[in-house]
């Protein structure tokens, strides 16, 4: 086919055609003495003849000796804005009279085309989408607006100051992933038609051929932009050698200078964490649950009640960028660097992960092996709308701790975990303690304002329920072998199912060996349970507590006393507050246990549970994805490493 | 019966009660959720005794007379929320803090033996511990709102620690300290305020004082580099918030020759 070509003079009729069918124009126009992305009306909102002058923590816009309209390279705003809106509601909730509805909230998908979308940005889109629309879980906002959106890409004959799109293969040339692609050379724009769409837009458009040599003009201002990239950085490694180097020198170093302001992570147009934030009226009879821009910069990204994974900004730059070069490949196969520079000019001292990078591989230590990302899984749509349920049934177990029965009819796997939400008060991951098909059985122990009001629901009260999430107690690998279950506190009650399908199954589990640790007798769990798997001669159950009065007979003492004598074809499954996981598994190790046969189950900041708002990261993976059960070995480097 | 609401003030301006009424839209639906025993701003009812469900208090320990006034308030308070910069860490008024107190009080007051006043203007909680800290001067009334919702509904308040830049982004705002050089606080300040003024071309001053694990060293720095003298960087951490420890520490650093 012969290049076609459409005169600047009537780049009008590209507007036209794309109102013409049905979309809003979007893309940079000069504002604020910036280059920015809004609506526009024509061609007259383009900066023509600006172009910016940037640096670490400076940009400026300057004029052009020339009045290109493109001649500029990418500024503070993203695409991500308008696919992935800093505000967004997810769910709407109505409690009136005991009923309780939950809805997904209204959408607005009315389609956009953004105009002059650079090689890095489309890039990064398709990396949100990974994120958003690829995973085992679509979220149904981002998946409509970003498929009613249409790309007119522009390629990037000039390299800017911070660019490295040419190190991470994103740029400057845009080959795919258009439906219409313009290379401004002058007084005409070479027009690349992508997509069916693209071609009934090219179709309304007074197109010419191109004169001989645009072709090679265009191949030509790309190498030439390609040789004068303002930094470079070799990323193919970077996953291992990253997480080769969690303790080098340089982390202490960027800790000292990082502000931990989290503008790094808001401009760049891959960042995707979001917090989960409850609204209600005064009554709490209308909820929402609305997200927002999060980063992995604030406190709030990894705290829990009673727990703060990142307090130090050493170990949230250090979270950001293992995870934006490294993690992210594990997780959905791809970079989260798309090279386009935005986090060093806009972050307010300059910090470049050019340089970050290149100062910790000067001295490095070797890569270590990365886990592949997760084979594609069937699409589950509007993950964050939640069933209503009913309480049947309540058992009080301790002074704070309760297990509610709920009527849900659903499937598990023992080991995973529900998201229970209360329409006013908010939504927290629940272990699932046991069901029956019609129903499920949650142990919670009241310490926060959301699992208190959950440990005071009474029969009959509704609820919001989601899930069931997360990877599951290997129970078929433990099929034929000796079983060594391991509980701390309220540990115990992730592990309940697990222990009560292999009370049902003899010939598989033909030893059981349980040892639980509680603080004090008052505070064990599951005592009817307990007895009745001590009275099954295949179980051996030790109970052990920190404290004790005189009347009790049983151990006193750490639960890791108890483990003795592990059988050398055993299966460890261990439960616990995570300092006494880790004593558990080196115990079990010291006694001969191999790491790839103790199995875990972490806790992390779950907001989501969809692996979408990235809070609950554990190094390559997604607690509520990935986990929360994990062979010990895949996660014993990131275990005993302060701050992850 | 519905809970029961004491606004209290200490010394201050009255902004964070204003800030109350500010709530047009929500006044009655509070006003119903809730029994206002005690508003030194709005309401001739005075009911200083208790007990409270909630109490808001106002303003900085600055009198020996007030030191009662908060000890009251906590015993006869459920929950104990200091609203503002003055209850939360002193206020403008902690300026003082910096001077020589009795030379102060001669230079001000005619009569100075009338004056009764601490040497320092203190937070609330130094006296008592509180609840919950509710910043900004004044304070946001949505994040009051939310406060207040949260309280009747039994939530954990939705009030983050975060730095304002990420407000600021949100809002999409170009960020005035890159791409025009104005100094700006607020990498270093919490978010709640809504990133008003860089929203209009300003650099914050921080008036909802400092964010968690602010690092003020590496921004100070920065302004120096920018071309801020040192002592200019000191005052720019000495003012609302100046008494906030991580603030007060950065101004006494800046401020050494």
């Amino acid at each position: 086919m012969t290049a076609q070509a459409l005169a600047r003079d009537d780049l009008g009729a590209l507007f036209d055609a794309l109102r013409a069918e049905g979309y809003r124009v979007v893309g940079p126009t000069l504002r604020d003495d910036a280059i920015v992305l809004a609506d526009l009306r024509g061609p007259e909102d383009l900066p023509a003849g600006w172009t910016v002058r940037q640096g670490p923590g400076t940009y400026r816009v300057e004029r052009r000796d020339d009045e290109a309209l493109f001649g500029f390279a990418v500024g503070q705003h993203s695409w991500k804005g308008f696919l992935f809106p800093s505000r967004e509601r997810l769910v709407e909730m109505r409690r009136e009279d005991g009923a309780l509805e939950h809805r997904p909230a209204a959408r607005d998908a009315a389609p956009l085309a953004f105009l002059g979308v650079r090689g890095c940005d489309l890039a990064a889109i398709e990396v949100q989408d990974r994120t958003f629309m690829r995973g085992r879980h679509v979220d149904p906002g981002y998946d409509a607006r970003r498929r009613a959106a249409f790309v007119v890409a522009v390629d990037c004959l000039e390299a800017g100051d911070l660019c490295f799109c040419a190190s991470m293969g994103t740029g400057p040339g845009v080959e795919r992933g258009f439906d219409l692609r313009l290379t401004e050379l002058g007084p005409r724009f070479l027009v690349a038609v992508g997509s069916a769409r693209g071609a009934s837009v090219a179709a309304r458009l007074p197109l010419r051929a191109a004169p001989a040599g645009d072709e090679r003009r265009r191949r030509d201002g790309l190498d030439d932009a390609r040789a004068h990239m303002g930094r470079t950085m070799q990323a193919d490694d970077l996953p291992g050698l990253l997480f080769g180097n969690l303790d080098h020198p340089r982390w202490d170093d960027v800790a000292a200078r990082c502000l931990a302001c989290a503008n790094c992570t808001l401009v760049c147009p891959t960042c995707f964490c979001f917090s989960v934030e409850t609204v209600s009226d005064l009554s709490g009879t209308e909820a929402r649950r609305d997200r927002a821009w999060d980063s992995c910069f604030t406190v709030q990204h990894g705290q829990i009640h009673g727990a703060t994974f990142r307090p130090r900004i050493k170990d949230r730059y250090r979270q950001w960028l293992t995870h934006k070069l490294g993690a992210w490949v594990s997780q959905f196969g791809v970079s989260g660097c798309t090279g386009c520079g935005r986090c060093i000019a806009w972050c307010p001292v300059g910090i470049d992960l050019t340089e970050e990078v290149a100062a910790i591989r000067a001295t490095s230590r070797p890569a270590v092996a990365m886990p592949p990302p997760p084979a594609p899984a069937p699409a589950v749509r509007e993950p964050m709308v939640p069933a209503t349920a009913r309480v049947t049934a309540v058992r009080r177990e301790t002074d704070d701790v309760v297990t509610l029965r709920i009527a849900h009819e659903i499937a598990f796997r023992p080991g995973q975990f529900h998201m229970l939400g209360l329409p006013a008060i908010g939504e927290v991951p629940i272990s699932i303690a046991g069901g029956d098909g019609r129903s499920v059985d949650h142990t919670i122990r009241a310490v926060g304002a959301v699992s208190g009001a959950l440990a005071a629901l009474e029969p009959g009260h509704a609820l919001g329920i989601r899930g069931p999430f997360g990877s599951a107690w290997p129970l078929e690998a433990c099929v034929g072998r000796p079983v060594v279950v391991v509980a701390g506190g309220v540990g115990l009650a992730p592990l309940r199912a697990a222990l009560d399908t292999m009370a049902a199954r003899p010939l598989d589990y033909p030893s059981v060996r349980l040892l639980y640790g509680a603080r004090t007798p008052a505070d064990l769990l599951f005592t009817d349970d307990l007895q009745r798997w001590a009275a099954d001669p295949r179980f051996a159950v030790r109970v052990t507590v920190d404290h004790a009065g005189a009347d009790w007979r049983g151990d006193v003492g750490v639960v890791t006393r108890l483990i003795t004598d592990v059988p050398p074809d055993a299966v460890a499954l261990v439960c616990g507050p995570e300092m006494m996981m880790g004593f558990s598994v080196r115990a079990l190790c010291a006694a001969g246990l191999p790491a790839e046969r103790a199995y875990v189950s972490m806790e992390r900041n779950m907001a989501c549970a969809v692996a979408h708002c990235g809070r609950c990261q554990l190094g390559p993976y997604f607690v509520c994805r990935d986990g929360p059960v994990f062979r010990f070995d895949r996660i014993a480097r990131l275990f005993d490493q302060e701050g992850f | 019966m519905k809970p029961r609401l004491a606004v209290i003030k200490l010394a201050s301006c009255d902004g964070c009660q204003v800030t109350l009424l500010d709530l047009e839209d929500e006044l009655l639906a509070i006003g119903e959720a809730l029994d206002v025993a005690h508003f030194t701003e709005a309401s001739s009812r005075f009911d200083p005794d208790g007990p409270f469900d909630l109490t808001l208090i106002e303003g900085s320990v600055s009198q020996p007379r007030q030191i009662p006034i908060v000890r009251h308030a906590r015993a006869m308070s459920k929950r104990l929320v200091a609203i503002g910069a003055c209850a939360n860490t002193g206020g403008l008024q902690a300026l003082r803090n910096w001077a020589n107190h009795e030379e102060y009080l001669s230079l001000v007051y005619a009569r100075p033996e009338y004056i009764e006043t601490l040497a320092e203007s203190k937070p609330v909680s130094e006296l008592v511990p509180v609840d919950f800290e509710l910043n900004g001067c004044p304070p946001d009334r949505h994040q009051l709102l939310e406060v207040i919702t949260a309280f009747l509904v039994g939530r954990r308040p939705n009030i983050r620690s975060e730095s304002v830049c990420l407000e600021c982004k949100r809002a999409g705002h170009v960020c005035v300290h890159v791409a025009y050089g104005i100094p700006c606080l607020g990498p270093v300040t919490q978010a709640g305020c809504g990133a008003l003024c860089p929203g209009k071309r300003r650099g914050c001053y921080s008036c909802f004082g400092p964010r968690e694990n602010a690092n003020t060293g590496s921004l100070a720095d920065d302004l120096e580099r920018k071309g801020l003298p040192p002592a200019e960087v000191a005052r720019r951490f000495r003012l609302i918030y100046g008494w906030a420890p991580p603030f007060r520490a950065e101004s006494a650093r800046r401020e050494k020759p």
